[in-house]
């Protein structure tokens, strides 16, 4: 995103709106575009009082921030609005999440301050080497060299997005070694990130996923998403 | 994964503050799905919902009023509706539950109320989405207080700086938490940004 100097009269109306601080203001307002993760909220909500925000001609890869940084664009990937994918959302009529399987989803960048995809690699690199397998409706594995490594493509690593987030499955049990590989690699970043873990609940609403947490000695909220199986048609488990 | 969870704040505030997101599956049922995730927003609002969105297209905001966005609900489309009362989610999942859309239904909040909801509307927990909270370079993020504030928007639109600019006015007596709160919303493109209960957080903090 950009801003015509020449149109700008500096009023600063733009400035709080930008999710990561890119906005700046001198005799007139400016966006580091460096720092800028093309997420359209200036143009779309601050109300220019002169219009001179505008969207500037993007090419690969910078085209990569606004295809996970902004919420109104559509990836290929997962044909949806926003970053992510169907996950369990729909997961009585996709039959995703299995039990006994657990679904991670890791949102780097979130809730604030965006990422750098080197830092995204290193978290991939870190759940890689347990063999997962990254979603691939999510824009975010489209964007690997080698999902088989968590590697990625060498042009995007200095490219900054709100979030960009890993997703993929692992067998319960391996829950405390996944996420405890996670809580080292996650002193070797320098994004904040959000971590949550998907599973179907056993017939009598039990959630699997917790006495694994108990035992990975981490948080869990008491507030979350649940799918209340409304969808259908219902999904048939191999 | 996703933008209706990691909503900060305490229990009881948290009582105050559900989601539900309306949407199909891709190649299962998505065909002639907007007529069906159109008539689920209505059924919301009918029940008493604070906000409705549509995270495809936008929010009311983008897409030039309410009404324009309901018309706008396209097959594939996520529509969400944000309630601050158990009652009116009990009446609005019963309600869903007897149009027989057959579309995926997810209600974010505190679990255990959730589940409360689900069995009283005659439904079961199928799949839950745990939040494992924030990780890595934790200095980054704002004060607790403002996290409550923030998390309501999950793709991050509505800012800190924006908070914090508009808790000023407030306190200046230049806004009312109204419309403090509506400012707060706009961003939020999905629409699930709960203003009912950012004005009592703001309140909170003047």
């Amino acid at each position: 995103m950009q801003i015509d100097p020449e149109l700008c009269i500096g009023c600063g109306q733009c400035v709080p709106y930008c999710p990561v601080g890119a906005i700046s203001l001198g005799d007139s307002a400016a966006i580091d575009l460096d720092e800028c993760a093309e997420c359209g909220c200036c143009l779309r909500c601050a109300d220019c009082p002169v219009e001179a925000i505008y969207q500037q001609e993007m090419e690969y890869p910078r085209t990569v921030r606004s295809i996970l940084s902004d919420p109104l664009t559509i990836a290929t990937e997962s044909g949806i609005s926003g970053r992510g994918t169907e996950e369990m959302k729909t997961n009585e009529v996709t039959a995703r999440f299995k039990e006994g399987q657990v679904g991670v989803g890791i949102e780097v960048g979130r809730p604030v301050s965006g990422a750098r995809f080197k830092d995204v690699e290193k978290i991939a690199q870190a759940m890689a080497a347990f063999g997962v397998e990254f979603e691939v409706c999510n824009p975010t594995t489209s964007l690997m060299s080698d999902p088989a490594t968590g590697k990625f493509k060498d042009e995007l690593l200095n490219e900054k997005v709100l979030s960009a987030i890993l997703e993929f499955s692992v067998p319960q049990e391996t829950l405390p070694e996944v996420l405890g590989a996670l809580k080292a690699v996650a002193g070797k970043v320098d994004s904040v990130f959000t971590v949550c873990v998907a599973c179907k609940a056993d017939a009598n609403e039990g959630i699997a996923s917790y006495p694994y947490l108990d035992k990975a000695g981490v948080w869990y909220a008491p507030n979350g998403k649940t799918n209340v199986g409304l969808g259908r048609p219902l999904a048939k488990e191999a | 994964m996703t933008h209706t969870l990691h909503r900060v704040g305490s229990e009881e505030n948290l009582r105050e503050d559900f989601v539900v997101l309306a949407m199909p599956s891709k190649d299962i049922n998505h065909v002639g799905s907007g007529p069906k995730l159109q008539e689920i927003i209505r059924i919301c609002l009918r029940e008493g919902a604070v906000k409705a969105g549509d995270a495809r297209l936008g929010n009311e905001y983008h897409q030039g009023g309410l009404e324009k966005m309901i018309a706008n609900i396209e097959d594939r489309a996520v529509v969400t509706a944000v309630f601050n009362d158990e009652g009116k989610l009990v009446k609005a999942l019963k309600a869903i539950k007897a149009g027989d859309f057959g579309m995926s239904i997810v209600v974010s909040g505190l679990f255990d109320r959730v589940r409360e909801c689900c069995h009283a509307a005659g439904q079961k927990v199928h799949t839950v989405n745990t939040s494992l909270g924030r990780w890595g370079a934790t200095h980054k993020l704002p004060a607790p207080e403002i996290m409550e504030i923030q998390s309501m928007c999950g793709h991050g639109m509505v800012s800190v700086n924006l908070i914090m600019d508009t808790l000023e006015e407030v306190k200046a007596g230049k806004m009312s938490l109204a419309e403090a709160s509506e400012r707060l919303f706009r961003p939020c493109q999905c629409g699930i940004f709960n203003p009912e209960r950012a004005q009592k957080l703001m309140a909170a903090l003047k």
